[in-house]
Order: structure tokens, then sequence, then C-alpha cells
């Protein structure tokens, strides 16, 4: 079937020779290369590139071709011991990781091949890639859309979902209606951008004997009769007017089966946790924003319920989801104030978030933000306070300091037991200095104060800039008053540090680093994956063309 | 604009049928006349706050398959260490060794069943209520060995003496290891469960030490028919400070395994008290 396809590009080519229509062709080049180098003070052991491998690295490069209404593209993967599958294991695998075309014929639509979409938000559907999760959900199958008019367009597409160089067996398909309406005049818009949309997802035999296997080992109080078909509609709208836009989105699906890993599961003798469920879910949605002048506020809500929906029920963690549920709170990006980040909840979240932003002046600016996320039974979650002011200093120098607020519950976001809600208190301090146009240094000092789980720790960057072609780095962060013994079961202050240097020739970026990172664990779906602490060299390099 | 009526119509009533399914039946599980005997190797630990679940799984399996099933539970690195409640540390440098032989593998608590491949091609599967279904499917494959074994344990020098017999009901191909492990069950201490730590909590079939090499040691090659291979193996317990290493409530457990590159699936397992 690939040689088949790329004897189409050829031919494809050929015509656009003999046409004298060279096309375009676009694309990208992407790697990873890592070097392991062990070291149990921090506890980079025992996976098998620690052990043996020493390599591990990634590789993505894809091409894409457009001519006289065709868009053909192909994707080469390659994984080369590669530790992005599981964190704790290695995966090596090479091949097309993604082909498609794509034909517009007047008003009409087609594509075929592994196909990226999303459907509102994505909160009944999203097939998108993100490389260092592992997660590419691309629906290897086919897809419609016809504009009805200049506003209003449908689409429709069938598949099956992506894994790996593979595809799940379940089924998928599904329809969206979006349109464009203008209720206000040319000089006072009132605009509508409405939307509806429908999956259908049929899991296939080999899953529902999956499914049948594990229903067979519960006792009766806690069996359902599964069913194959679980459907899901979404109807969606932005308002705009004067400033204001207002998104809001309302999800149904329909009975559908999945592993609640809070749900009390009936045993032999007494209980435990987790079991397959087999429930109606739900998510409202709701965004509104304001921006005028020097003011900008966005309001954010959405309730969740019962809404995890993946191709196969028993996939867990990030494999075999169909959708993806947007988090609310703010996202974060400094080291120390992005530690603890919560994961959206599928189950049961109820969460708020609020950020204002305002101008004083060319050189103050300030953003506050705040959100709250609980469960539907209102046991806190998460909960963030976030200031941040902003002074610049002519083009000389700019100053970014504020402080977080964090609330962080462990036990339900990484399943521990019994652990105190984390709470942190993080100042953080980014100092921007151009000595000439062309060079400039950056520095970056974040201090967490904490009392729980690995306790406080402060960080530091130095990043000096020669534009356009090189820029050098070095970080640290240190455990200043830990909590945790490490794996020779010792409390002792660690350093992590990272020292960096990236090159770029115009679209080309290079990096290379050496890099110790401290430890996590990442639980989902009433399993826990170790994300492991990383000791060693990490190579990087990107280019578009 | 003027189709928009009848699309939504159209994904009306395609919602609409949707709704009628004929249900599939969910039987009890098939226990098969069999004199094979399977072996667990579960991956848990003591914070491993999901592990219960992974535990009450194999309560239902040896229930349900009383005699046939041997069950190792394996405290190695991952959420193994003690809770801030724990009297006891499970962890043993067999345990940890034997945990990162099973690499990769995805969480905890995770088991293998006669150490066959899932259908992601993992020796580890970490979903418990699958492991019922591939007992079952071990369980229904030929019965290709006999292992006798007879366990000595002489109480006032804590000595322990294994006779162990493999007959082979059918020639076998390839090289094959035997693997001895040394187990302890009705051990009260804590463990972590979903957001809280049950103090008293009856830890199971903990791996406490192994008599061979954790992949095994070699036992032979291209097995024949009736031909009988014997290995004596003799341990002695360590006394049992702080109360553990109670010889009344531990088991050994022997297994013979396919020892080839892509191949180590068990063929036989056996498993005794230490005092009957």
């Amino acid at each position: 079937m690939i040689t088949r396809f790329f004897l189409f590009i050829l031919v494809l080519s050929s015509i656009s020779i003999s046409a004298q229509d060279k096309g375009t062709f676009s694309g990208a080049f992407e790697t990873n290369a890592n070097v392991f180098i062990r070291d149990s003070s921090i506890n980079a052991i025992n996976t098998p590139q620690y052990n043996r491998q020493i390599f591990g690295g990634e590789a993505w490069f894809n091409l894409n071709y457009s001519i006289q209404g065709f868009t053909i593209g192909a994707r080469f993967d390659m994984f080369n011991n590669s530790n992005l599958r599981n964190p704790t294991g290695s995966f090596s695998g090479t091949g097309i990781g993604r082909w498609y075309i794509k034909k517009d014929i007047k008003n009409l639509e087609i594509s075929a091949g592994y196909l990226y979409d999303q459907i509102g938000s994505g909160i009944i559907f999203r097939a998108f890639e993100t490389r260092s999760l592992f997660i590419d959900n691309a629906i290897y199958g086919a897809k419609v859309k016809y504009n009805l008019s200049d506003n209003w367009n449908v689409m429709a597409f069938v598949g099956k979902q992506k894994n790996a160089f593979e595809v799940y067996t379940g089924n998928l398909k599904g329809a969206r209606l979006e349109g464009f309406v203008n209720l206000g005049s040319e000089e006072k818009p009132v605009t509508l951008a409405p939307g509806l949309g429908f999956v259908n997802r049929t899991i296939s035999d080999e899953n529902m004997a999956g499914v049948a296997d594990a229903l067979r080992t519960y006792q009766n109080a806690d069996r359902f009769s599964p069913n194959h078909n679980t459907y899901s509609t979404s109807v969606y709208n932005t308002l705009s007017f004067a400033g204001i836009n207002l998104y809001t989105e309302v999800a149904l699906k329909s009975k559908d089966i999945f592993y609640n890993p809070f749900a009390i599961k009936t045993e032999i003798v007494g209980a435990s946790l987790g079991k397959l469920e087999q429930k109606a879910g739900s998510v409202l949605y709701g965004s509104l924003s304001y921006a005028k002048g020097k003011l900008g506020v966005t309001a954010e809500a959405k309730r969740t319920e019962n809404f995890s929906f993946r191709i196969d029920p028993n996939q867990r963690l990030l494999r075999g989801l169909i959708n993806y549920l947007t988090p609310l709170n703010r996202q974060n990006t400094y080291r120390l104030t992005a530690r603890y980040s919560p994961a959206a909840q599928d189950i049961s979240e109820l969460a708020y978030g609020l950020d204002v932003r305002y101008k004083f002046n060319k050189n103050i600016s300030a953003n506050v933000n705040y959100s709250d996320i609980t469960t539907l039974d209102g046991d806190r979650l998460f909960q963030e306070l976030f200031t941040e002011v902003i002074y610049k200093y002519k083009r000389k120098w700019q100053l970014t300091t504020g402080i977080q607020f964090l609330t962080y519950n462990q036990e339900v976001y990484e399943m521990k037991s019994e652990v105190p809600l984390v709470k942190t208190i993080t100042p953080y301090l980014d100092f921007l200095y151009r000595f000439t146009p062309y060079k400039a240094l950056r520095t970056e000092f974040q201090y967490m104060e904490t009392k729980q789980d690995f306790g406080s720790w402060m960080y530091g960057l130095a990043e000096f800039s020669m534009a356009p072609k090189w820029s050098f780095e070095i970080s640290g962060m240190y455990n200043v008053k830990p909590k945790k013994a490490n794996s020779k079961g010792v409390i002792e202050k660690t350093l992590y540090p990272t020292l960096g240097v990236v090159f770029f020739n115009d679209a080309q970026r290079y990096s290379l680093r050496y890099v110790k990172q401290v430890e996590g664990i990442v639980c989902s779906g009433g399993i826990c994956r170790l994300e492991p602490a990383f000791s060693g060299f990490r190579f990087t390099m990107n280019t578009t063309f | 604009m003027r189709h928009f009526p009848a699309i939504l119509l159209y994904l009306t009533v395609l919602t609409i049928l949707s709704c009628k399914e004929i249900p599939i039946e969910i039987s009890d599980p098939v226990i098969p006349e069999s004199s094979r005997v399977v072996l667990l190797e579960e991956l848990t630990g003591a914070s491993c706050s999901n592990c219960p679940k992974g535990s009450a799984a194999i309560e239902n399996i040896l229930n349900k398959f009383d005699g046939k099933v041997a069950v190792v539970g394996i405290h190695g690195e991952f959420l193994s260490e003690p809770t801030k409640k724990s009297k006891y540390d499970f962890r043993n440098q067999k345990a940890k060794d034997l945990e990162n032989w099973f690499q990769p593998w995805f969480g905890k608590p995770a088991a293998s069943i006669n150490r066959v491949p899932n259908e992601d091609n993992l020796l580890m599967t970490d979903l418990p209520d699958l492991w019922q279904a591939a007992v079952e499917s071990e369980l229904q494959k030929p019965h290709q060995m006999n292992i006798l074994m007879d366990v000595k344990y002489n109480a006032q020098s804590r000595r322990l003496d294994l006779e162990l017999a493999a007959i082979p009901l059918v020639d076998l191909n390839g090289n094959y290891n035997i693997t001895i492990y040394l187990t302890e069950s009705d051990i009260v201490d804590a463990q972590s469960s979903g957001s809280v730590i049950i103090e008293d909590y009856s830890h199971q079939h903990v791996l406490r030490d192994m008599l061979t090499r954790i992949d095994g040691d070699g036992l032979g090659t291209d097995l024949k028919q009736n031909v009988i291979i014997k290995r004596n193996y003799n341990y002695t317990l360590p006394e049992g400070a702080g109360g553990l290493w109670k010889p009344e409530k531990m088991e050994v457990i022997a297994m013979i395994s396919h020892n080839a590159p892509t191949n180590k699936a068990v063929v036989q397992a056996i498993h005794s008290k230490l005092i009957k």
C-alpha cells in the first residue's frame, strides 16, 4: 500500500512537470537524541536505556505537496530505543507514521489517509498529535467536507484511530456542521459562529471480548450488559459583540463503558476501588472574554461528569483517547510555577478560571489569574492565584515578576494515599537585559516554599543570547528543604543542573543540553506511571521548509 | 443554508436509530479440567494505592481456580517503599531485580500470567480485570509437564530441603530453566489504598527470596518425554525478627519455563506450603 502511495506521488509529480505547474512543497523535520547516563542519586536508573541501551531517540520528517487542488503528504516516523511511549520502557519502530491525500473540487473537499481534525473545542472529538507525550490520535479513514455556502459547511468522517504504526480495532464516525451569521451591521457587527457535532464509537469485537472478560470477574452488583455503540453530540457557539466573545459548548454522551478509578467495586470479601462502568456523560463549558483598550478579561467555567471517551474502554492513561478536555488552569512556563499542573479530570470536575490583564502604560502591564477546580462533590482538587507584573525600560531591559499561590491534590492527581494537599508559594523574577540589539542576558530566579512532597525548591537560570545564531544557558534546580529520601534512602539536598547551547540557522534550530531532571509520578485511570528522572545529554533539532 | 434542515434531520434520525442494540451475555468463568498450574507474578507495592485492587483480583482468581494458580507478589522498587505507617519493608534485591527483568511495563498493579506476552507484546498486564481471562486461557492450553516437589522443613535448624522432579509429558525442544520462589502470606502491615493507608492490611504472597537466579537456573535442553530431571535445593530461613519469616505462613513455588530470547513462557508451576 505504501509503495502504491509513493508511486502515486511520483505520477502526480510527473503530471505537474508536464503541466508546467510546479506546485508547492513544504515540510518539517524534527529529531530528539538522548544519551542516558546512570545516576542512582537521582534515581536515573533501571530503565533499558540506563541499563544497556545508552542511546534513545526519535525523528519525524513530513513532506507536503500541493498542486491543482490536490494536497498530498507523508510523514516518516522513527523511534529508536525511545522512552516516549513508555517512560520506563523502550520502543523501537520505523515507518510511515502518516500519509494523506486531499482534493478540493469546487465546494467539496475530500480527504483520505491519516487525518487530524476536531469538533468544537474537542470535547467529543479531537484527532491530534502531541509528540512529547507520544499522542498521535489521527483517524485512519476518509473525510468529506462540503461548503454549503460562504458561511456554512458540513464535514463527515469515518475511520479507525491510529495506535503507533497500527490502528485500534474500534470504529469511529462523526459529522460536524459549522456556520457563521452576522446579526448586526457592518459598523456594529454581532456575529454568531454556531456548530453542531456528532460522534459514534463502535467497540470492536476484540475489544468487547476484553470488556466481557473483565465483567465476568465482577460480582453481580457491578455487572452490566455492555453496549458496543456510544453516541456523543456537541452544540457550540461563539457570540461576538463589541469586544465581547462568548463561547459556549454543551456536550452529551450516551451510555458508554469507561473505567472509573474512584468507583467502589464489590469483591467477594470487602471492596476495592476502580471498575468499569456504563453511564451517560456530559460536559458544559463556557468562556467569556472582553478586550477593550488597556483591559482584557477572560472568565471560564467547565462542568465535567463521566466523560471518559476512549476507542477501547480497557485503554488507560493517554492511550486511545477520542476527545480532549481542556484544562482551565493557567498554562505556566516557568520551571517551578509549572511543577504542579493538574490534568483535566474526565469523571468529576467543576472548574472556574478568571484572567485579568491591564496595561497601565507602555512600560507597565499586569496580569492576575485565578483558577479553582473541585470535584462535583466539592472536594478540592486545585487552586491557583498567579500574578505577573511586566516592566519594560525602553528597549534596554525588561523585568517580569510575580508570585504564585497554589494548592494541589496529590491524592487525586497522583493517586497517593494520605498525603496532604500540596500548598506552595512561589515568587519568581525574570530579568532581561539587552547589551546591544544582538546580545542579551536573561536571568530567572524562582523559589518554591512548601512543606509537602519533595519540600522547597530553588531554581536559577542564566541565558545569554547572541542573535541571530547562538544562545547559551545554565540553570539549576535545588532541593533546599528536602522532604523525600532518594533511592539511597537518604534525605539530602540535591542539585539538578542543566547546561545548554542552542544554534539557530534561519528556520533551523539545534540544541544540545546536559540535563539532570527530577523524577515524578503521573497517575490516571487507576494506573500510576513513573516519569523517571533524567540524567544525560539531550540533542534536539528541528526545521521547517 | 437550504441543506441545513435536512442535515439536522439526518443527524437526529441517526441518533435515534442508534439507541437499540442486542445486548451481549456475560457468562461466568469456565473452569477447565486441567492438571496445569499457572504462575501469576504480580508487581505490587506497599505505597501503590491501586495495588489492593490487584490483590483482590488475585484472591478472586485463587477462589475460582483453587490450587491451579501459584502467586508471587513482587515488591520491587516502584511504589514499593514502606508507607509512613509501615512496620516492614518488603523490598529485597531479588524482588527489585525481578521487577526490572519484567521491563517494560506501564504501571502497578501489573501481573504476568505464565510469562506469556499480552496483545501489546508485554509480559505485564496492568489491568487486574483481565488477569482472570489470561489465567483461563493458560489453563486451556495442553498440559506438557508434571512437576513433583518434596518439601522438607526442619523447624530446629530452619532449613528447607527441596527435591524436585520434572517429567515432560511430550518431547519439548529448546532450553528450559527452573525458578524457585519463597513467599510469605498473612503479614499484617500498612498498605496504601486509594486516598488512605490501611494499617492492618493482610499482605499475601510476598516474595521473600529466591532459591535460584531471578531468571532461573538451567534445567536442560530438548527434554524427552518421560525422561525425569531431578534437582535439589536447600535454604535456611533467617531468624524471624519482628514477626516475619514465619514458616507456617510461607510457601515455596517452583516453575519451569522456556529460556529462549523471545520465549520465556512458563510450562508448568507447582506450589506447596513449607509446613502442611
